[in-house]
């Protein structure tokens, strides 16, 4: 039942600057996933969020009122740690009362939310245990009763399931949106698996180097990256690049064209291209390179098959063009062989176009 | 909650110190009943030119860096001995370590009857085995009773080795131990390449814990010795304490205390600066 | 700051050919172990057997293994002979208590602070403490005792207490940084969200996951004015009120320097509390000391 709102959130230890320039805006109910590689200033655009750390510069707003000096207790939000922070010397019951007893709350209406809680994560009859005597997977869902039972008007959680092994993972995924569903808090979920946060997020928060690269959802991130790092970082496997001369004939149609590589581009795509420009970062989804020749896609790309990953249903083939390499995925029928030349076609209304220099999207 | 603590810890050690920096620019005599005498630098030029202070300078070195030393290898020694003792034998590594739980003053006291030249069974020993045809005046002879305060010391401070040596070996992770097994690295060569690297650390913090505790180290010593005969075992601890308490020149003894710091920083510096190379 | 105390298991058979070398091998480790056992433990039996022995027997040049002759004079001579034993045991015991426990409370504050505060000075503020458990005891005695001195505390319990403090702070501080550097800074983070002020999170959820190293640190303390000699020795100035080491040493000279027999005595008497504080805590005791050290994390 909270909006949260950055304006121009800054962070810095000293003199490293480890967030700049943050603008978001979470509407309520949302569920928001914070995504990028370790050092992007998410787990600390989290903390900020949830009050463990001053901002160094800018403002954070719940439901348009700024919290930056208010302090974490008081801000009606829950958190789920990435170790899950559980209280060792108490019991599982004891976990989740905690932070209901300071809030003068009846014990009754205590006891009760505190076994609905447990009941909705199937931890019912573990209320007597400690923390130690749990499982991964069950500590995680105490964290996560801890969280619920407090009805809070946000949660955050920090990689909530990087302990658990990729079995529990997938299924605690499922858990935390069930979850979420029920008690329709809005929520902030940080990871650093572009899988979590593609299956799990309304919209997703991708960010490098202490700045939000792009904010969108799952579908528009994927479709539709602003520029080359979201592109190779959002979507298994990642999307190859390959750098190309644009080549524009005179009578107006446009190609992408290096050694091996030939790609006409649909006019409505060369049209995004500035004329000035004449070399392009092109990337290409591994999922719109083919091995088979079909008249259809003109595009064409020659090279020699550097290693081929074989995932059961289908073939993940590694191709060396001209020293880049990039990725096409294949259906098992289609075998190829080490050192093999193959030729893969593509269609270009499907190659991404990037700025060589920026690395921003031409759009 | 915060504050308070740390001012509480702030006045308790803090005024002693600044106190102590003052007094060692003055002459005083707390028994003579007038106020400190300003005197400048008067007590660290006297100092400088005083023969007792290089001695208790040099018999705070030999205490505090032999006993540490010989204390060190042979912990280093017993640890390893002692490292896979498992089930009821692990009774033997607690043996091991009571020296440590022996009061000073006890130290002090058994050595000082071991070592009695009359009734000491150490001179027993000594005559019966014929490696000496007299009685050895231990604790009354400026030669020996040095390296027998020493010795006291080496008795009372080993088995902390044992127990910082015992941890360390533990922390050692068991897969460098099977791979180093796996290259056929056993019993000396195990011991020197690969665990005695592990023992760097802890071998540092134990040392620097126990030279601090032997620059302190006042009980041992003065119910040994007194820090005699003459001055032969006399620290800069036993020297101040001296100075201070038995002739009650509070200025003179403030005036080593404050070299005494000096030298102890530059040993904290020089300290912190390995172990920062270290980790 | 996890050490791993626990035992690696021992190292399985190894091939045959190296199996002479092996039993070799073992057997100096057991002739090094029995050594080692010796020189640790004859000085504690000759203690014990000693004070049991009559004075002459005690005092001839070749002594003997086992008293041949056994007495409990030496001990009991200790409650009704001219030193005050008495006094000393109940002086020492009320001291080091006192001490203990209130350096107990100040250093789990500090230590917390240090641990888990939030303040620019917390690492410079860390080092300084570390460097005053580096400070000469004696540089503060002078200090100390004119301080004392001029509020009438020279001669008094309260004044040895308040001595006993100061030493012992900064030490208790330091160990009790390390136990609370032990308590995942997640389980704190988890209280501030839970809504607990900062003493409550002390009070609730930091002490309670500390409780082994407030014991260590408690006992550690104990220990460490147990053995001081030097404060007792400056701030006392009469017999009746010494504590254990000082008043022995004052006791056990002239014409009582070579009554060994009842030195003993005094001696076993005075070291069974530190025995059995030692034992108790032996555990988290090389946790406590090596913090950080061992593991080098």
């Amino acid at each position: 039942m909270a909006k949260i709102s950055l304006r121009d959130v800054e962070k810095s230890y000293g003199s490293e600057l480890v967030l700049r320039d943050c603008n978001l805006d979470i509407d309520d109910h949302e569920f928001v996933v914070l995504v990028g590689p370790s050092g992007s200033g998410k787990t600390t655009l989290l903390r900020i969020i949830a009050g463990l750390e001053p901002v160094s510069g800018g403002d954070v707003y719940f439901d348009d009122v700024c919290v930056n000096n208010i302090d974490v207790g008081d801000r009606d939000i829950a958190m789920v740690f990435q170790n899950y922070g559980l209280y060792p010397h108490k019991s599982v019951y004891e976990n989740m009362a905690f932070g209901l007893r300071r809030r003068k709350i009846s014990k009754s209406e205590i006891d009760e939310r505190v076994r609905q809680a447990g009941e909705l994560l199937g931890i019912g009859d573990l209320l007597r245990r400690r923390p130690k005597q749990l499982s991964g997977g069950q500590r995680q869902r105490v964290a996560l009763g801890r969280a619920i039972v407090r009805d809070p008007s946000a949660f955050l959680l920090d990689e909530p399931l990087s302990n658990l092994d990729a079995h529990l993972r997938v299924q605690m995924r499922a858990e935390i949106l069930k979850v979420h569903k029920t008690v329709t808090a809005t929520a902030v979920y940080v990871t650093h698996d572009q899988v979590e946060a593609l299956t799990m997020g309304d919209r997703i928060v991708v960010m490098r180097d202490g700045m939000i690269q792009q904010v969108g959802t799952p579908d528009h991130l994927y479709d539709y990256p602003a520029n080359r790092f979201v592109a190779g970082f959002i979507g298994t496997p990642a999307m190859g690049f390959l750098r190309c001369s644009v080549r524009r004939s005179a009578d107006g149609d446009t190609e992408l064209v290096s050694p091996g590589v030939q790609i006409p581009l649909p006019r409505e795509r060369a049209a995004a291209i500035p004329a000035d420009v004449d070399t392009v970062e092109v990337g290409v989804r591994p999922e719109r390179l083919y091995l088979d020749q079909t008249a259809a896609r003109s595009g064409t790309l020659s090279g020699t098959v550097e290693m081929v990953e074989q995932l059961g249903s289908e073939y993940y083939v590694h191709v060396n063009i001209d020293d880049a390499v990039i990725t096409a995925r294949t259906s098992r029928d289609q075998r190829v062989e080490i050192e093999e030349s193959v030729k893969l076609t593509t269609d270009g209304a499907y190659a991404h176009l990037f700025d060589v220099e920026t690395g921003a999207a031409y759009a | 909650m915060i504050l308070p603590a740390l001012i509480a810890i702030g006045v308790v050690i803090g005024y002693p110190i600044v106190r102590a920096i003052q007094l060692s620019t003055t002459e005083f005599n707390p028994l003579a009943g007038a106020d400190p005498t300003p005197v400048g630098t008067a007590n660290f030029e006297q100092l400088v030119d005083d023969p007792i202070f290089w001695e208790a300078l040099r018999n705070t070195a030999i205490y505090t860096f032999g006993s540490v030393a010989i204390a060190a290898i042979i912990g280093a020694m017993v640890a390893l001995l002692v490292e896979n003792l498992s089930g009821r034998a692990r009774v033997v590594k607690t043996l091991l370590l009571t020296p440590w739980a022996v009061p000073f003053v006890v130290v002090a006291f058994l050595f000082r009857y071991m070592f009695d030249a009359q009734s000491g069974v150490i001179n027993a020993l000594l005559m019966d085995l014929n490696i000496t045809d007299q009685p050895v005046d231990w604790l009354v002879s400026s030669t020996w009773a040095l390296p027998t305060v020493v010795a006291a010391n080496v008795w009372a401070q080993t088995p902390f080795f044992v127990l910082v040596f015992g941890a360390a070996l533990a922390a050692v992770p068991n897969e460098v131990i099977e791979s180093a097994r796996v290259d056929s690295t056993r019993g000396l060569a195990m011991a020197r390449h690969i665990k005695l690297p592990y023992m760097r650390n802890a071998a540092l913090i134990a040392s620097l814990l126990m030279v601090v505790a032997n620059f302190n180290d006042f009980g041992k010593i003065w119910a040994m010795t007194e820090g005699g005969p003459g001055y032969a075992t006399t620290t800069l601890v036993v020297w101040v304490y001296r100075l201070a308490f038995t002739s009650f020149e509070l200025g003179y003894a403030s005036a080593v205390g404050v070299i005494w710091l000096v030298l102890l920083l530059l040993f904290a510096i020089a300290y912190a600066r390995m172990l920062r190379r270290g980790s | 700051m996890a050490v791993a105390v626990s035992e690696r298991s021992a190292p399985a058979a190894r091939p045959a050919p190296r199996a002479r070398r092996q039993r070799g091998g073992r057997a100096a480790r057991n002739v090094g172990i029995a050594v080692a056992l010796f020189f640790a433990l004859a000085p504690i039996y000759w203690m014990l057997s000693t004070s049991f022995k009559p004075e002459l027997e005690a005092t001839q040049s070749d002594p003997s293994l086992l008293p041949n002759e056994y007495t409990m004079g030496n001990y009991q001579s200790l409650f009704n002979g001219a030193m005050p034993f008495g006094s000393f045991v109940v002086n020492s015991v009320i001291t080091a208590a006192a001490a203990a426990l209130i350096s107990l409370v100040l250093s789990a504050f500090g230590g917390y602070a240090l641990s888990k505060g939030n303040f620019r000075l917390r690492e410079p503020m860390s080092f300084l403490i570390l460097l005053t458990r580096m400070l000469p005891l004696v540089v503060l005695l002078g200090p100390l005792y004119l301080l004392l001195l001029n509020a009438n505390l020279i001669n008094t319990m309260l004044g040895l207490i308040i001595g006993y403090i100061s030493f012992a702070v900064p030490f208790g501080v330091w160990l009790m940084k390390g136990f609370f550097d032990g308590v995942p800074k997640e389980v704190i983070e988890a209280a501030r969200v839970d809504g607990y002020p900062r003493w409550q999170i002390l009070l609730r959820v930091a002490l309670p996951l500390t409780i082994p190293g407030l014991l260590t640190t408690a006992t550690f303390i104990f220990i460490d004015v147990w053995n001081n000699i030097i404060y007792p020795l400056a701030l006392i100035n009469t017999i009746e009120n010494q504590v254990l080491p000082s008043g022995l040493m004052l006791s056990f000279t002239g014409q009582f320097k070579t009554n060994w027999g009842g030195m003993m005595a005094a001696s076993v008497l005075t070291s069974i509390p530190l025995l059995i504080a030692f034992f108790a805590i032996q555990r988290s005791m090389v946790r406590g000391l090596t913090a950080g050290a061992v593991a080098g994390e």
